[in-house]
């Protein structure tokens, strides 16, 4: 053993050691915002921001059915009075009054600050004296017994118009003093975790605390136990995913493990081949998690699940190396074999790369585990692997599948025509379903079930839940300014709602005013002296006995002298939820979001907003948004994927130095991408960007397949190890992605499928359009 | 003992035997039978003086309207004086109209408004599972003088209202007295027009 070669596997030893020990203390994630793009548009980043950690992503919808409703509302609270307790929820709702209590209290409490109605001419005789002839005609209607006790303290009728513009009695319809579903099937809880959705351990034990609070709740009833427990929102799809993409994962690296073992040995007879196989790639798989580990701080398990095609991309290097030892002047074949190989390392990792430039974290994992497992498990196989063969391996390939497989590759050239004319239809195909051939659908990215999703639309429109169609944002730079900003767009859409142009909207400003507003309605109630005298005029004539309104003036001149409201004092109300849902930090920016409901025309809110000559005020339509967003990226995805098959092509052309041979390598690939395509379009599919990616992929690991059909290389001396040794390890890269296809993660199952199909059409034209021979 | 004071005796007897059968008849007429009365009625129109007894107003509220009832569900109460507004109750759903607008409420939303409206319309109804459902339901009376008295069972009613007092004719109610929590009163009289 020469002194580089030993250098070179104590280099590998040291390098390995520290891979694992970085692999092995990596920390996993399976957060899916790793595939939600980072957004160009701040207004756009907070929508995603929101999914990954807003009030949004930590509600848990929850739904108890399949007993009678007597029952079904005595298990709803035992079971939001157990999750009450549950330190793991900041806020639990089932619609009992007992819970809406604390509302009601900062309503009544603090409507001198909250109602719009406090203005200085409201407090004035003459406004008193509208106020007091109102509430006359309020006793003498039916509602007086329900109204009647708040008009001593309230003769203004401030808390019945907060109530009005805060819309809080649309929620969903009561029985036995809960919520149920309007078919009185199934009642009704809603829950917020302390934790934000992406922290899925909290979320984890926040679920479990459902399920364990609702056996609890059951067992203390002792009646039939018939009832059942629903529970949904982003943070159980979240988990829901992440045991789906663990149990993938686990099933494909093992599935890939065994088929690419089993295979190996079936063609190389030998255990000890087999490990020496092994060894490039399992490096490269140790490095590639250890690089993606120290760039992104923990690796996806998505990117886990990627490295099943590694093994079966990276075992390719000893594949070859093996099917080229003994025989007559191995050096020779070996020379020429580390040249292409070479090559083929280069358009793969060129293909690989672009991922890494990607806006998804998640892909750009992908890209950096492929690229530095593809070249760890090169450079071992090249300059360490012969060292640790020892001179007394022989490696006999199986060699009844030679002749064979070499006469099929001699017969397939017949098949070029045929090709070709397969190649020019699947064209034409694609430019007439041109139309059809993108799912632009940002669902596409989501690995949620359809059942799943079902439910959480049924429950989530039961709740009211937020589900906003359009809504304004307004960047801020202070909590205080976000809250002016919103309070004066929110006087531009009150306009347009007299106008009819929307029904109605939130604004955190009506849940918490900003603090000049709430010193203005403090300044616009009188003093002690001057009310009582106001009232006194105002009452003139009126059958009221003025003394029972102690309360109101009592009230008044506390509201006037007393602390203004802050956000401390909605702790662990409904109303802190919603305000925490509309007034957002996030980038050291303050973002008060304003739902906007039943908008005829969003130009013509986009047009009055403009009025305020704000730059930070964006009017979105959710969906819309959603969709250009996915749009955008499936075009910098194309734009990504050309760009990368052009470099693979540059450093095709400069290698082999003649565009003739470039051409023979490009065009089986060119063949192989666009049958794909056409083949799935064919099969009814559409493509996403996953898919567009995929085909990145084939031009970069195809050529691989295609370089060793270029006449060049193709010597007639050793066809039928070449020959062999390419089926072999196309096989091996087919198990890899093709496993991968049987993923749920849509990430996964696109590129899964597309690789596989991709390579292995890549190989066979490469044969059918071989010139040589 | 003559033949004549032995008849005397015995007229006497079979003279008990059918006080003691009249009383029997009588005592038989009770919630159930009064229930089964007012659940013939289909259709009835009514005047109403209604009177308000407030602890803020230092004279009692008149109310002036109509009342008109529909069976089984239907109930409907058109004030004409101070005020023209109405409170219309059909099936799930109440709606209040008035010159201020017009409010549409699902009964099973506000359970108190809810227990209002059984308050009365089961009594017209006779509907006793339901009245009971809502109330600690007290009779007492005669078929030409009985009362009936409507205690809530559940708790947002029971802060509002502490009593609710019904009385009434054969199938006809003649006054509705409900008594506040908080020490308000309000007395409702009915004039029955024709049915």
């Amino acid at each position: 053993m020469s002194a580089h070669r030993s250098l070179a596997v104590w280099v590998w030893l040291l390098l390995l050691a520290i891979s694992l020990i970085f692999a092995l203390r990596a920390r996993f994630t399976a957060d899916l915002s790793a595939f939600l793009p980072r957004a160009p548009r701040a207004a756009q980043q907070i929508l995603v921001d929101e999914l990954r950690e807003g009030v949004v992503s930590r509600l848990v919808l929850i739904g108890i059915e399949g007993a009678p409703p007597a029952k079904l509302a005595h298990v709803s609270q035992a079971l939001a009075d157990r999750l009450a307790r549950t330190t793991g929820f900041g806020f639990v709702n089932n619609g009992a009054e007992s819970r809406t209590a604390a509302d009601a209290r900062v309503l009544v409490d603090q409507r001198y600050l909250l109602s719009p109605g406090v203005t200085p001419e409201r407090f004035t005789a003459s406004g008193l004296r509208a106020a007091l002839e109102e509430d006359l005609a309020l006793l003498a209607s039916p509602m007086s017994p329900m109204v009647g006790p708040l008009l001593a303290r309230d003769p203004t009728g401030e808390t019945l118009r907060i109530l009005d513009r805060l819309h809080l009695e649309s929620g969903p319809p009561k029985r036995d003093g809960v919520w149920f579903s309007p078919d009185g099937q199934r009642a009704l809880l809603i829950a917020q975790t302390r934790a934000p959705g992406f922290d899925l351990d909290a979320q984890e034990r926040a679920v479990a605390a459902v399920h364990a609070a609702f056996a609890a709740a059951l067992s203390v009833d002792k009646t039939e136990g018939s009832a059942r427990l629903l529970v949904t929102g982003p943070g159980v799809f979240a988990l829901a995913t992440r045991a789906e993409i663990k149990q993938d994962v686990t099933r494909i690296s093992v599935l890939a493990v065994v088929m690419v073992c089993a295979l190996l040995l079936v063609v190389f007879r030998s255990w000890r081949v087999l490990l020496l196989t092994l060894l490039p790639v399992a490096s490269g798989v140790a490095a590639g998690i250890a690089a993606v580990s120290g760039a992104f701080g923990a690796v996806h398990g998505v990117t886990l699940g990627f490295g099943a095609t590694l093994l079966g991309e990276g075992v390719d290097y000893a594949i070859y190396l093996f099917a080229n030892l003994g025989g007559t002047n191995p050096q020779a074949r070996l020379g020429r074999l580390w040249r292409t190989l070479r090559l083929g390392v280069l358009t793969s990792m060129c293909g690989f790369s672009v991922l890494l430039l990607s806006d998804f974290s998640g892909l750009a994992q992908l890209g950096m585990l492929s690229v530095t497992g593809l070249l760890v498990a090169f450079l071992v196989t090249r300059f360490v692997l012969p060292s640790l063969t020892p001179e007394s391996v022989r490696v006999r390939p199986a060699a009844a599948l030679g002749p064979p497989l070499l006469e099929a590759v001699q017969w397939l050239p017949r098949l070029r025509y045929p090709l070709l004319l397969g190649f020019t239809l699947s064209l034409v195909g694609l430019a007439w379903q041109s139309s059809r051939v993108w799912d632009d659908r940002l669902e596409s990215l989501s690995p949620i079930s359809d059942a799943d999703r079902r439910l959480d639309e049924q429950l989530r429109r039961e709740l009211g839940a937020p589900d906003v169609g359009q809504l304004v944002v307004i960047r801020g730079e202070s909590r205080t300014q976000g809250l002016e900003l919103a309070e004066q767009a929110g006087g531009i859409l009150e306009r347009l709602q007299r106008d009819g142009e929307l029904s109605g909207f939130e604004s955190p400003a009506q849940f918490l005013p900003s603090e000049r507003t709430q010193r203005a309605r403090q300044a616009a109630l009188p003093e002690a002296d001057t009310l009582g005298r106001a009232l006194t005029d105002a009452a003139r004539g009126l059958p009221f006995r003025l003394e029972s309104f102690g309360p109101f003036l009592d009230q008044v001149a506390a509201a006037k002298a007393g602390p203004l409201l802050d956000r401390g004092q909605l702790d662990g109300t409904g109303l802190a939820l919603k305000l925490d849902a509309l007034l957002v930090q996030r980038h050291g920016a303050w973002f008060a979001l304003l739902p906007l409901r039943g908008v005829k025309d969003v130009r013509r809110v986009q047009a009055a907003l403009a009025e305020l000559g704000q730059a930070d005020v964006h009017t979105l339509d959710l969906k819309q948004e959603a969709d250009a967003l996915y749009r955008g990226y499936r075009r910098q995805a194309l734009h990504f994927a050309m760009a990368g098959a052009g470099a693979i092509a540059l450093l095709l052309l400069a290698s082999l130095r003649s565009v003739r041979r470039c051409a023979d390598v490009l065009l089986p690939l060119a063949a192989a991408v666009v049958v794909t395509c056409a083949a799935f379009i064919a099969a009814g599919a559409r493509l996403g960007m996953f898919h567009l990616v995929g085909l990145l992929l084939v031009v970069g690991v195809g050529s691989n397949y295609t370089l060793f059909f270029e006449r060049h290389t193709f010597a007639a001396s050793d066809q039928q190890r070449t020959v062999l040794s390419l089926t072999l390890c196309n096989a091996c890269t087919a198990i890899g992605f093709g496993l991968l296809g049987l993923a749920h993660a849509p990430v996964l199952h696109a590129i899964g499928i597309t690789v596989a199909a991709g390579a292995f059409l890549s190989l066979v034209f490469g044969a059918v359009l071989r010139n040589a021979m | 003992m003559t033949s004549g004071a032995v008849r005397r005796a015995l007229a006497s007897l079979a003279a008990l035997a059918l006080l003691a059968m009249a009383d029997a008849a009588r005592a038989e007429w009770g919630l159930t039978q009064l229930m089964n009365e007012l659940a013939r009625v289909q259709h009835a129109t009514a005047r109403f003086v209604e009177r308000k007894y407030l602890k803020m107003l230092t004279t009692p509220l008149v109310v002036r309207g109509k009342l008109e009832y529909v069976a089984p569900g239907r109930v409907e109460k058109r004030t004409l004086e101070p005020r023209p507004e109405a409170l219309i109750v059909d099936g799930d759903m109440v709606v209040l109209e008035s010159v201020t607008g017009r409010r549409t409420l699902a009964l099973q939303d506000n359970p108190v408004v809810w227990a209002f409206v059984e308050s009365i319309r089961s009594t017209l109804n006779g509907d006793l599972s339901t009245l009971e459902r809502f109330y600690a339901v007290d009779f007492d009376g005669t078929p030409d003088a009985w009362r009936l008295r409507l205690a809530p069972k559940e708790e947002p009613m029971k802060r509002i209202v502490s009593l609710i007092l019904i009385s009434g004719e054969r199938d006809r109610i003649k006054t509705i007295e409900i008594k506040e929590a908080q020490g308000d009163r309000s007395v409702m009289t009915v004039l029955e027009e024709r049915r």
